[in-house]
Parts: C-alpha cells; structure tokens; sequence
C-alpha cells in the first residue's frame, strides 16, 4: 500500500476510533456479555454462578408466559404497523402543501415531546372506567362505557391507539421531509399527460417515497418488538396477561422476580434473533427499487 | 468587684445546664459528616421527610444526600450497586424486601447489641413490625413506621343510600356479607359501592394478601417450604376476589383508579393504603375512616413497615456509619411530627400516647388495629411471589380464568421459583 493512502486510511481510523471505542464499550461488550450470561445462572448481586449450557433457552421453551408475551408482541407489531405507517403519511399528505403547514407539523410533533410515562398516565386517566372523560362522553353519547384497558378484546387495541397518538408527530416529519424531496416537475408532467392525484400518488409519491417507508417501517417494527412502556404504566401486561410483552417479560425476569440475570438474557437473545430475521427480511423485500 | 451567687443565679443556672445536658446531643460527638440516603417516598411524605431531614442537619451538622426514586426502581439499583460498592449509607425498605436482600448479601447484620446501645430495644415496638427487621434469627434492619390498610367510608354516598345511623354517621360492615349487601345498596351506573386497592384494583395483590391472612391462608405454608394458594383457604378466598370483579357486581372494573373514584364521589367503601387518608384531606372529601372489617376468619390488618437498614459498604467508613446511627434514633424521636404531617403510624410505641395523635380520628383508628397487623412471610422468595400473583388474581379478577384453576396455576408458578 502507498504511504500516502497508508496515512489516508490510518487518519480514517483515528476519526473512527471515538465512535467505534464508545460502539464496542457500550454496546458490543454487553451484547457479549449478556449471550455468556445466557448460558449460566447468573443472578444479578451474586457474586457466583455456574454454566448451565442451553439450560435457559430450554426453559424458554416450557415457559408459558414467555410464549404469551412473544405472540402478544408479534400480534401488537403487526396490528400496529398499519396505523403507524398510514396515520402520518395522510397527515403528511395532507400537510405537505398549505400555509400552516409548519404550525401543524409542531402540532402534531407535541405529543411525540412527551415521555412514554406522562403518555401513559394521560391516557390512563383518560380511559378510566369511572372517572375518564372518554367513557363521560360515551355516555353522554348513550353508548355504554366500558373499561378499555381492562377488557382483553380491547386493551392492546387500547394501547396501539395511544402509541399511534404519540408517535403520529415523528413519522409525519420524516414523510413531510420525504415528499419535500420529489421534484415537483414530475408530479407537472403527470398532470401534463392527465394523470389525476390518486394516480399520481401511487405512480409517482408511494414509488419515491419508498426509502422513508423503508425506514418507518423497520425502525417502527424494531421498536414495536421493544415494546415496553406504554404497556407498563397503562396496563402492567393486564388484564391477566392479555398485554404482557417480551422486554416486560424480560424485564420482571431480571429485575422483580429474583433478579434472574441468566435466564433474561436468554430471553433478550432470543428477542434479538427474532428482530434480526425480521430486520433482514423487510431490507430484502423492501429493498428491491430503492436507490440511497 | 465582687460577686455572690445569689440561690436565684444558682437555680437559674442549674436549670440551664441541666437542660443543655438533658437535650439530646446527635451531633456532639461527630464532625460535620455527610451521609447518602435511599429511599422511595415519592408521594406527599417526601415532602415531610425533607423538612425533616432539614432539620435534622440543623441539628446535628450531619447533612444527608438524599436519593428518591419509586420503590420498583429503588430495589434492584440498591442490589447492583452494593454489591459494586456505590451503595447508599442507608436505606428505607419494606420489610417484605428484608428477606430476599439479607439473604443475598445487600445489607449488613445489625449486631443485637449495638442496637441496644443505640437506644433500640424489641419492647419499645410493636412485634409485628420489630420481627419484621429480622432474618433466619439475625437483625438486618430497625422499622420506621407501619404503612397499612384501613376502610375509608364516604359519607356522601353512604348516606344517599341510607347507610349511616341516627349519628348521621356511616355504618360499619362487620361481615363479608353485610359489605355486600351495603355495597349493592350504593352501586348503581359507574358508581360503587366497594374497592380494594388504589389504582387498578384487579392487580391490587396486598389487598389480596390482606384477605388470604383472614382466611388463615397465606403465599406459602408455614414451613415455607411450598406454595400455599393452591389450598381450599386460598381458594375460598380467590373466589370471593373473581366475584368482586364479576358475579357481585359492587366493585369498579380492574384498572380503574379507586382514589379518583372515592374522591369523585364514586365509590362508598374503599379498602385502601392508610398513605391515603392525608390526600383525602387535602382534596376535602367526606370521609370516616374504620378498621378493616373481619371479612373471614380472623381480623388481620394487612401492614409493611418501613424499615431502615444499612447496605453493606465497600470499606467501614465508622463517621458515616455513626452519622446514619444518628438520623435513626433523631427520626425515631421525632417520629410522632413523622405521624402527624406524614399521617404513617410509628413502629415505635414511643409516639402512640401522644394527644396530637391519639386526637386524630384516623390516626386513632390506625393504632386500635395494631394487635391485628400481619406482615409478609419471612422468605427471600416473597417479593418474587408476589409479582406472580399480580396477572394472576388479574385474571381472576376480569374473568378471564376460574378461581381455582387460577390458584393451581399460581402455585405451580410459585413453587417453581428458583432457590
């Protein structure tokens, strides 16, 4: 290699070297750590522990609950997925042209400010049962209230809406930034050979605006496989388990029911293997005519 | 130019001196030390314990650096960090939590001695409350105050539905089916006539806790050597749980917040955290309140002092040490402004005598149920029970699973618990 592009590559490395010392400290080591942890019966405090081999990706198996909260995960990502992925685009459709459309934007953006936590809280009070203004005007309206978190036909249901509520304001900035981004001269041509606004819209804004679905959709389905606080302060995986997911699963494991360390860490192995695969199939179906 | 002590200089004097000498001297023997302090007391007594705690360092030159945070967050920060020696100097438990942490090494032996040095001795506190600090015979922690339920009656409701007497006072249900039978009198449309627990009351398990021990049953056996809700007292008891939630009719749907609806006027009796009675107050609401009512077996009162406990440090540090000995014996002298602002009854029966708190309706109903206070069973196991129970009674709760087969499930659950 020529000296000089020895130089070239050993400067890259040191503009890396911070990034890559915080990627391998904060994220890698843990990664690691917690796949050998999997294969022991750490318990968090303790100072020992032994190698149980696969002893805790079998017990995953027989663990009822852990299954329940994986097909309540799978059921709230793809139940959810729909909403998140259409919600902010027609908000950003209808957004993307108009004089206020900079006032709206941060309209809608407020909620996604808020924590998961005052999210939630808001909203537990809002479907209360009892007190609720929700079931008030239910009422009012001579429908009969119903308890919304506490029903299992309706508390995920209950808990996508929230989600959807909070997140709408993030994804229709990224769509809004999308649509900036298709040359108006081709939506000019379209009309110049007739082509009507729904035409328009699949043949030329849906096609170009295919990298942010892209995007939305695997980060919002990584996300939605992480999914954790909004269940936790709405419903704490109830009624019974009807909500209870994977991470809340996984996090009872290793912090409420006698700090398990090892058999959580089976459990995030597991989940990580699952948004790997999921992660992967989306980039291969999705990829197919995205330009970057 | 001379001087006579005259008898009134000299017994002007001698009062003096004997009152600086009476005076309790926290501080006199320590430098200005500094101590960490964890505890979970997010609600209105935060605010009292930091007046307090102001006060104390006033007192005593020791100054505190108070950590806060809900307990859920509290407990496994603390079983991280002591073991990393970044542990605090002290701690507020529940005593439910004593077990499981002084089996895993969190928190140091109280030797039985240096207590009684202090000025801590088992006759000055109620059983229920001074057993609690213990574990397999050794002492790890010294309670503070005993958090418990109590029944809150809302005059309003009750007297719209004709349940108070010639008083104008409401009437107290002394069984299970007379609760029921006042409690259909006021559930009508969303409002009800009786609740366990603050907010969702389908997972409220030390309501459950609290009808189990009535029934004579428990989480686990006697010998703690398996899980005890499986037997026909549980049952029983779990039975009566579904129906609150279903078939009875009387109760506010799981997830709904039984505080907003007692204050709303929503809700007649509420079985409830005596750390309520305070907010009641503040949001002026109409209300008595009366001992848990014998709903089974036996009376018991469901309780989980506070406890103060030491985690073991990375290296004996005796001025912190001796600092956090201080802020124990200054609170529990102080411990009846602890009652009176912060509405917790103390551990100590120092407190109890006194007319600012004997004066109190409620704090008065508090202290008559002290014979009758039950705490968790003495196993490291406890608290991971417990939160298995939580979907569980759930479940119940919202007819989703029968009594019986939900209680089978709990105690296969339970006993699969690892040691």
């Amino acid at each position: 290699m020529p000296r000089r592009r020895r130089r070239q590559t050993g400067t890259a490395w040191l503009f890396l070297l911070p990034g890559l010392v915080l990627f391998v400290v904060f994220r890698l080591y843990p990664l690691l750590e917690g796949l050998r942890l999997s294969f022991t019966n750490a318990r968090l405090g303790r100072a020992t522990y032994q190698y149980v081999g696969l002893a805790n990706y079998a017990r995953l198996a027989d663990d009822t609950r852990f299954a329940v909260s994986l097909w309540n995960t799978a059921f709230y990502t793809v139940a959810s997925t729909l909403p998140i992925l259409a919600v902010p685009l027609l908000l950003a459709l209808a957004l993307n042209r108009g004089a206020l459309r900079n006032v709206l934007r941060g309209v809608f953006f407020f909620p996604f400010t808020l924590s998961v936590v005052t999210v939630g809280l808001a909203w537990l009070w809002l479907l209360d049962p009892v007190v609720g203004p929700f079931n008030y005007y239910l009422r009012a309206l001579g429908v009969p209230a119903r308890s919304w978190l506490a029903d299992p036909s309706t508390a995920m249901w209950a808990i996508i809406g929230t989600t959807v509520w909070w997140v709408t304001g993030y994804y229709l900035v990224i769509y809004l930034a999308g649509l900036q981004d298709i040359p108006r001269e081709l939506y000019e041509a379209a009309a110049l050979d007739g082509a009507g606004g729904w035409r328009a819209f699949w043949a030329i804004t849906l096609p170009l605006l295919r990298p942010v679905l892209l995007f939305v959709v695997v980060t919002h389905v990584i996300g939605s496989f992480q999914i954790f606080g909004q269940v936790f302060v709405l419903t704490g995986g109830g009624p019974g388990d009807a909500t209870r997911t994977v991470v809340q699963h996984l996090y009872e494991t290793a912090f409420q029911n006698f700090f398990q360390f090892g058999t959580a860490s089976a459990m995030a192995w597991v989940l990580f293997a699952i948004i790997m695969v999921f992660s992967v199939m989306q980039f291969r179906l999705l990829r197919g005519h995205t330009e970057y | 130019m001379s001087r006579t002590l005259t008898r009134r200089t000299f017994l002007i004097a001698a009062a003096g001196t004997a009152a600086t000498m009476a005076r309790p001297r926290y501080g006199a023997a320590q430098p200005k030390a500094t101590i960490t302090y964890w505890n979970g007391l997010t609600g209105a007594d935060g605010k009292v314990m930091d007046e307090l705690i102001d006060r104390f360092t006033r007192e005593t030159r020791v100054r505190i650096e108070q950590q806060r945070l809900p307990w859920a967050e509290l407990y496994p920060k603390l079983q991280v960090s002591v073991p990393a020696g970044e542990g605090p100097d002290l701690v507020l438990i529940h005593t439910v939590e004593v077990p499981h942490f002084a089996y895993d090494g969190v928190l140091e032996v109280i030797d039985d001695g240096m207590a009684t040095g202090k000025g801590f001795r088992g006759e000055d506190y109620l059983p229920a409350t001074w057993q609690g600090g213990t574990f397999q015979g050794k002492r790890y922690s010294l309670p503070l105050d005993v958090p418990q339920h109590v029944l809150y009656l809302n005059v309003k409701v009750m007297k719209e539905a004709g349940l108070t007497g010639a008083d104008g006072k409401p009437k107290v249900p002394a069984t299970r089916d007379e609760l029921v039978t006042m409690a259909k009198k006021m559930t009508r449309g969303d409002a009800f006539g009786f609740a366990i627990g603050t907010l969702n009351p389908g997972r409220y398990t030390w309501g459950f806790h609290n009808l189990l021990w009535q029934n004579g049953a428990n989480i686990y056996t006697a010998d703690l050597k398996r899980a005890g809700v499986g037997d026909p007292a549980a049952v029983e008891v779990a039975e009566f749980w579904s129906g609150l939630g279903g078939a009875l009719g009387i109760a506010p749907p799981a997830n709904a917040n039984c505080r907003d609806a007692f204050i709303a006027g929503r809700l007649g009796m509420w079985l409830a955290g005596s750390w309520n009675f305070t907010g009641l107050r503040d949001a002026k609401v109409d209300f008595t309140a009366a001992p848990v009512p014998r709903l089974y077996k036996q009376p018991i009162v469901w309780s989980m002092p506070h406890q103060y406990a030491f985690p073991k440090p990375k290296s004996a540090d005796r001025s912190r040490r001796e600092a956090a000995w201080t802020h124990i014996r200054w609170m529990t002298d102080q411990v009846a402004e602890w009652t009176l602002k912060a509405g917790q009854v103390s551990a100590s029966r120092k407190a109890h005598g006194d007319p600012r708190i004997t004066a109190d309706p409620v704090l008065k109903t508090l202290l008559a149920q002290a014979p009758n206070w039950q705490v968790g069973q003495p196993t490291p196991k406890w608290v991971a029970a417990e939160n298995l129970t939580r979907p569980v009674i759930d479940s119940m709760y919202t007819g989703q699973k029968p009594a019986k087969a939900a209680m089978e499930d709990l105690a296969r659950q339970i006993n699969a618990l690892p040691d």
